[in-house]
């Protein structure tokens, strides 16, 4: 997963991108293999929960997604992890800039 | 065991054992089930939401005209609403809901993503108001080249 994380003004944007097939069930029947897409991202700021969303299928193909949050400070550490509908999951981290 | 490696332990010990917690705040795919699977958007924000009663103001949603490419379709969206959550909706593929955020004190409601879009149809944005009423916007968006067979 790549994470940008800036702090301005007091709120941090972060842009993400996790790197998954994301394939839907139409896709999967068609090339006979089991559907699979990210299910579940959160991310976490000094334990405190700063982004939570539960996703379906249709998001693109490696999505790509921004969001913002208050209460961070510069040299903070963003923790990102996804679970997909098959149990996989990652977590990366990034040092708010 | 010694005494150190024993401590040493315990402390990671604890730590596994908080993790799990802290990382998932609402699942909504294992709460609401049903809204993931509804066919329209009204039904989808029904199942999440209980109601399908929208008020249309207050969120601004921003998606192109014209989508050159399904398979990732830009879509942002702001909101000054003091909110519980926000969930995005389309009538374009099979099934309506795409995401849901929870949100909490921290949160600021602005958000963009990509989405798959199989054919031409309406963006919905609903915002969970904490006052308990919900907000929303949309927008009808072209589709060129639908994109689920990504």
């Amino acid at each position: 997963m790549e994470i940008k994380a800036k702090l301005k003004d007091g709120i941090v944007s972060v842009k993400a991108m996790a790197k998954h097939p994301m394939l839907t069930y139409d896709v999967a029947k068609k090339q006979g293999v089991e559907a699979n897409f990210i299910t579940h991202i959160n991310a976490t700021v000094n334990n405190k929960v700063v982004l939570d969303m539960s996703t379906s299928q249709f998001l693109s193909k490696n999505p790509i997604f921004k969001f913002s949050f208050k209460g961070a400070a510069v040299g903070d550490t963003i923790t990102m992890t996804w679970v997909d509908l098959l149990g996989n999951t990652e977590t990366s981290d990034s040092v708010i800039k | 065991m010694e005494r150190r490696k024993f401590l040493g332990f315990g402390i990671f010990a604890a730590a596994a054992a908080f993790v799990p917690a802290s990382l998932i705040a609402e699942d909504y795919r294992k709460t609401k089930p049903d809204a993931w699977t509804a066919h329209t958007v009204e039904d989808a924000i029904a199942k999440l939401y209980g109601t399908s009663k929208t008020i249309e103001q207050g969120v601004t949603l921003t998606a192109p005209d014209v989508a050159a490419n399904g398979g990732a379709v830009p879509v942002d969206f702001q909101s000054d609403i003091a909110a519980k959550s926000v969930a995005v909706f389309q009538n374009a593929n099979p099934e309506s809901a795409v995401c849901v955020f929870t949100l909490n004190e921290n949160s600021v409601i602005d958000y963009s993503i990509k989405m798959k879009m199989k054919q031409s149809g309406t963006i919905t944005i609903v915002v969970e108001g904490r006052d308990g009423k919900l907000y929303s916007a949309k927008k009808a968006i072209n589709v060129a080249l639908g994109g689920c067979e990504g």
